[in-house]
């Protein structure tokens, strides 16, 4: 029961961070009907960043602010410099735009960075220990920030004025702009949020399972799947595909063979393309605009 | 099928799979490859070397090509190899078999290369073996599994051999009355066959191997690993496999709170060890070369000069300490350099005389190469060391 409830609490942490990145797909492909391929590798960008300004002597909270704002400003330079360039843009060209930045990125990053993986200082904390079961304080900082900045988006979306007008413009571009909602801005406040998020991700993993210039597609992929399980819509259906997949991972591992690990997402995702292709929550057959 | 369905399907199914290609075969190639002109007995020696600079042996590559550079420049400066420039071509295997066959075969075909080393990671190795006999082309491997020279004609290496390494650990727990032991392993080819080695050692000093696990090298969680390794109720623990995944599984391992002595491989014998596995690292027990740990050698010991004035090249080139891979490769470039200078290029003649290596002084020990060992080093040129205050210091028995 002890290894049960371990297993458990690995995969949530884990899970963690598929559904931050998942956040950040639904971010974007809401508003832009873009998938953003290189959403992975803004939470390596974050994580690299945050470690070189630490070893340049800058304390972890300003070092790890430093680079959320770096890395937000990345992701609107890349809509404002690639997507928005492209008229009629389709979520299949989106893709391979992304595909592009994502390996540029990579290169960037190797170049800069190097080969080698690095590891962030963990965050302030004791880790605890509960009936056998132990938990890193780092661990708490991901579920942590899932809830507040994964939650956070989640209302922005859904409940706030601007979040909604953000969907509206995708959903109804022409009579968003005629009440006075411009594509444009609406497309930039969905990247940066997207850039944030995956930001966010990059630093709180950093310290358990370090940051590498090539880390981010698998990443990326992960939270995909788990964006996929929402129908590429649902924040909340998102979020709880991706912390399953991460359990069921966790167990996976340990009880059927560690390296059948990374096939369950893939496995998952092939399931919900044939069975439910429009994602968990959605009816099937219900129209989406 | 409806429309809704349809616009999330095609897309879908496109990132996944243009994602699922290139995480397998993203990346460049590093360094080397301008265009070789063919070789002949008079233009530059060519040395070839397939390293894993990128990807899950990056820790190991990357030391191994600044050393190779390091070493090729400071050769040319003194005159290259009797009058010969010596021209080096390091290729980037991406740390995978397919890289590393492929690399090896351009490097025979179009580069026509006089010697190969490498590589850094015992699979990549593997991969390159029936390719380099085929070809009869001599080659030093700086990677660790036996089995990368077991019964090989023109295959050498110089990283100590896996069995040595687990005749020091077990040697050094059955002195400590440990009778019970759990494995968690690479499960790349450095891992293979390390519990069937284990099961063999340890029947002659009384330690049963009561479970293994394994982990991929690429690998970020290892929490179901060393669950199950708590299950097992041992003793003490081995974990066998390079950095970062090494140093990974070491923090989980001592998070879950097992409590109970870790032993190493060599292959956490650098400094990026202490960097993935952090304060966890404290008193795990490795056996490695002496490089690590040559402010703590005794003043006579054979190999501190050797390895004193590779340090401060290292250190004055490249601006960080030197770990065992950097090692490794220093001792197969100067070995094959040696071999060279003496036979020349022709093939058979320069196996002949790697072949013939006999007390070479080298970074990771004293190697003496027979036709039979074509490793050439023996469990002296191990010392355990022990991880303490983010750094390897000699261990006393």
């Amino acid at each position: 029961m002890t290894d049960f409830l371990q297993l458990t609490a690995a995969g949530l942490s884990q899970g963690s961070v598929y559904a931050l990145l998942a956040v950040g797909l639904i971010a974007t492909y809401t508003v832009r009907h873009v998938v953003n391929i290189a959403q992975g590798d803004y939470a390596m960008l974050a994580g690299l960043g945050s470690i070189s300004l630490v070893s340049a002597g800058l304390p972890l909270p300003v070092a790890i602010l430093i680079a959320l704002i770096s890395v937000t400003l990345a992701s609107v330079l890349i809509e404002r410099l690639v997507i928005a360039r492209v008229k009629n843009l389709t979520t299949l060209v989106s893709i391979i735009l992304t595909l592009g930045v994502s390996t540029l990125l990579q290169s960037i990053m190797l170049l800069v960075w190097g080969a080698e993986a690095r590891r962030l200082p963990a965050f302030p904390g004791e880790d605890l220990l509960i009936g056998g079961v132990s938990i890193r304080s780092q661990e708490l900082w991901m579920l942590g920030a899932l809830v507040v900045v994964g939650g956070g988006v989640l209302l922005f979306y859904e409940k706030t004025r601007w979040g909604k007008a953000l969907r509206a413009s995708a959903e109804q571009p022409v009579a968003a702009r005629i009440v006075g909602i411009s594509p444009a801005v609406a497309s930039v406040i969905a990247f940066a949020i997207a850039g944030f998020v995956g930001a966010v991700a990059g630093v709180v993993s950093s310290p358990i399972y370090l940051s590498i210039w090539s880390g981010g597609l698998l990443l990326g992929l992960k939270g995909f799947v788990a964006a996929v399980l929402g129908g590429l819509v649902s924040f909340r259906a998102a979020i709880v595909g991706a912390l399953l997949l991460g359990v069921l991972e966790s167990y996976v591992a340990g009880y059927v063979a560690s390296g059948w690990k990374d096939a369950v997402a893939f496995f998952i995702l092939i399931i919900v393309l044939i069975i439910r292709p429009a994602g968990l929550v959605l009816r099937p057959n219900a129209v989406r605009v | 099928m409806h429309r809704a369905q349809r616009r999330l399907l095609v897309p879908a199914a496109v990132a996944a799979s243009i994602a699922l290609a290139f995480t397998g075969c993203s990346s460049s190639n590093f360094g080397g490859g301008d265009g070789g002109d063919g070789a002949s007995e008079e233009g530059p020696i060519k040395i070839g070397a397939v390293l894993d600079i990128t990807g899950v042996g990056a820790n190991l590559g990357v030391p191994e090509q600044n050393t190779l550079n390091m070493l090729s420049e400071q050769l040319n400066e003194d005159g290259g190899i009797n009058g010969r420039e010596v021209e080096l071509i390091i290729k980037d295997n991406q740390s995978t078999e397919d890289g590393a066959a492929k690399a090896t075969t351009e490097l025979i075909e179009n580069e026509q290369v006089d010697l190969i080393i490498g590589a850094s990671r015992t699979g990549p190795s593997l991969a390159m073996r029936p390719l380099v006999e085929a070809a009869q082309l001599p080659t030093i491997s700086v990677a660790a599994n036996a089995a990368i020279v077991d019964g090989s004609e023109w295959v050498f290496k110089t990283a100590q051999n896996d069995v040595v390494v687990l005749e020091r650990i077990l040697d050094d727990a059955e002195s400590k009355g440990y009778t019970k032991v759990a494995l968690a392993r690479d499960a790349t080819g450095f891992g293979e066959g390390i519990a069937e080695i284990i099961t063999e050692l340890g029947a002659e000093r009384g330690i049963t191997l009561t479970a293994t696990e394994s982990f991929e090298p690429n690998a970020t969680d290892f929490t179901a690993q060393m669950t199950n390794l708590r299950a097992a109720d041992a003793d003490f623990v081995i974990i066998w496999g390079i950095t970062p995944s090494a140093g990974l599984a070491q923090a989980a391992y001592v998070q879950i709170g097992v409590g109970k002595p870790v032993y190493q491989s060599h292959g956490v014998a650098n400094n990026a060890f202490f960097e993935a596995a952090g304060d966890a690292a404290e008193g795990v027990i490795a056996p490695m070369g002496r490089l690590l740990v040559a402010d703590q050698l005794d003043a006579d010991d054979p190999q501190k000069e050797v390895i004193d004035q590779f340090i401060a090249d290292y250190t004055e080139a490249f601006d960080s300490a030197p770990s065992s891979f950097a090692g490794h490769a220093y001792d197969a470039w100067k070995i094959g350099v040696a071999a060279i200078e003496e036979a020349g290029t022709d093939p058979e003649d320069l196996r002949d005389a790697i072949e013939a290596t006999s007390d070479f002084v080298g970074i990771s020990g004293i190697f003496t190469v027979t036709p039979e060992n074509h490793s050439g080093l023996t469990a002296d040129a191990l010392i355990l060391a022990i991880a303490e205050g983010g750094r390897w210091n000699l261990y006393e028995e």
